[in-house]
């Protein structure tokens, strides 16, 4: 017997179910939405509630990028890719102004997004205030009665004890002047990317069965006290070393033989980008 | 042609969700004109709206001095339940409503608590005029880049009604506009609407 499948993995129930929690994400920004998350064929932890958002999002007529860690060719986003193009036969493309969908883990795109683009970000731990509080049952009272004293103090504590905001990633912000929001594991550097976006920015957690949102144009401000205000990851005045950039989120590797650190785009298509014009520059210059 | 119930009806929620995130920015859904063949006394774009979001899991109600053929197409289209006012998750509004009985609807629907605020309804309304971006209604708020304008039928009584249901945020009511040709707009609960004086 042919076992038929569905476009885009899901039967039209389940669409309906996250596209109706979408809304209400949407209308209401920073809020997590309970959803009622489905088993996908990844491994858990893996993406499941990015995928299950591109799933309900998207269409034939869209072209999807999806990045993990800044990396196009990842075995996690590769496995993205394959699951939503076997169900969808959708064009993929790695450049970031081509995509009407970008599903992403750890990063926001270095290139600026438009206002017809949607991020869809992987979120592990959607629940900002988890490590003030373990009981699901109190945390969202918490938010219920704007009660943020104890997001305030974690990050209080982590200034005296290292002299700073220590947050490696997935610095809480406020959305809207509301909700605090876990903006994913994105670095510090990608949380103004948020602020006043052109793009919708969508978050979903398949293991805590969240969806929330960022709406364009809406105020997002990372936590942050007068006395130490927030800043993002700096690189000493570093250069990518393959394209020259220096107004990126770089990674630092390290010479094997020499032992000296480097530093390189972490964000792969946008250096690869820049690497070929660069190389077109040359040839046109070659002609001229 | 009947609607796709798959390709037509994610094109219908991309539109839907793009105007959710963009208040008072119109959408057209002509493309679909000659699918919806379905002779139900409400607006296409409604009836497509309905399709989009409805199904067995959620309920709805109407609001119309002849509410009872639309209800049972709804129901019969959609498999959704039809509700209370108190407890409907969609109210839908048809041309026909009268001021009073909007208003009164704003007042008992669902507009979620504070732990749950996604508990509440959501409006599907149909203006007797077109939508456009007149000045009417001044629109700001999240997903309005500065400011933007709206023009509807509804009476500046139905726009008080809403500000009251949505004072309480994140409490509050999400709305869907549509009109006889095939326009769509929204405004959720976080847009701040004033009514401008009218020369
Ligand atoms: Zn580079």
């Amino acid at each position: 017997m042919k076992n038929k499948t569905h476009f885009a993995f899901f039967d039209e129930g389940s669409k309906k179910e996250i596209r109706r929690t979408t809304l209400k994400a949407v209308a209401i920004p920073g809020y997590q939405v309970p959803f009622a998350s489905r088993e996908m064929p990844i491994a858990r932890g893996w993406g499941t509630g990015g995928l299950q958002l591109t799933l309900s999002l998207i269409g034939k007529e869209d072209c999807l990028k999806v990045i993990d860690q800044g990396a196009d060719e990842s075995v996690n986003a590769v496995s993205i890719k394959k699951l939503v193009q076997q169900t969808t036969g959708v064009e993929l493309t790695d450049q970031t102004e081509d995509a009407s969908l970008i599903q992403s883990r750890h990063r926001i795109p270095e290139v600026p997004l438009t206002e017809e683009q949607i991020l869809v970000l992987q979120v592990p731990t959607p629940e900002p205030l988890r490590d003030v509080e373990a009981s699901e049952y109190v945390t969202k009272r918490l938010h219920a009665e704007e009660e943020y004293s104890g997001a305030w103090l974690l990050l209080f504590e982590q200034i005296m004890k290292y002299g700073k905001t220590a947050t490696g990633a997935d610095h809480p912000v406020y959305v809207n002047g509301r909700y605090v929001m876990a903006p994913s594991p994105i670095p510090r550097f990608d949380n103004p990317k948020m602020h006043t976006s052109k793009a919708l920015t969508l978050l979903g957690a398949g293991r805590e069965k969240k969806i929330y949102a960022v709406p364009p144009y809406t105020d997002v401000t990372s936590l942050a006290f007068e006395d130490y205000p927030f800043t993002v990851e700096t690189f000493a005045d570093q250069a990518c070393h393959l394209c020259g950039a220096n107004d990126v989120f770089l990674d630092e590797l390290v010479d094997e033989t020499t032992g000296k650190a480097y530093y390189q785009c972490n964000d792969t298509s946008y250096c690869i980008d820049r690497l070929n014009s660069q190389e077109q520059v040359e040839v046109e210059h070659h002609h001229a | 042609m009947p609607i796709d119930q798959v390709h037509d009806l994610q094109k219908v929620y991309r539109k839907l969700l793009d105007r959710m995130a963009r208040p008072g920015k119109l959408a057209n859904l002509q493309a679909f004109q000659e699918k919806v063949d379905y002779e139900v006394a409400c607006h296409d774009a409604t009836l497509l709206i309905a399709m989009t979001l409805l199904d067995g899991e959620v309920s709805f109600h109407v609001i119309s001095e002849n509410k009872q053929p639309v209800e049972e197409k709804i129901a019969a289209y959609t498999l959704a339940r039809h509700a209370s006012m108190e407890e409907a998750d969609f109210i839908i509004v048809l041309q026909d409503a009268t001021e009073a009985s909007i208003i009164e609807g704003m007042a008992t629907c669902k507009t979620g608590n504070l732990v749950d605020p996604q508990y509440s309804a959501t409006w599907v309304m149909e203006s007797q005029t077109p939508l456009s971006n007149q000045p009417q209604l001044l629109l700001t708020g999240p997903g309005i880049e500065r400011q933007t304008d709206l023009h509807t039928s509804f009476a500046p009584s139905i726009w008080q009604a809403r500000s009251e249901a949505v004072q309480e945020y994140p409490l509050g009511i999400d709305l869907i506009f549509t009109d006889d040709i095939m326009q769509i707009a929204c405004v959720p609960r976080t847009t701040t609407v004033s009514v401008q004086e009218v020369e």
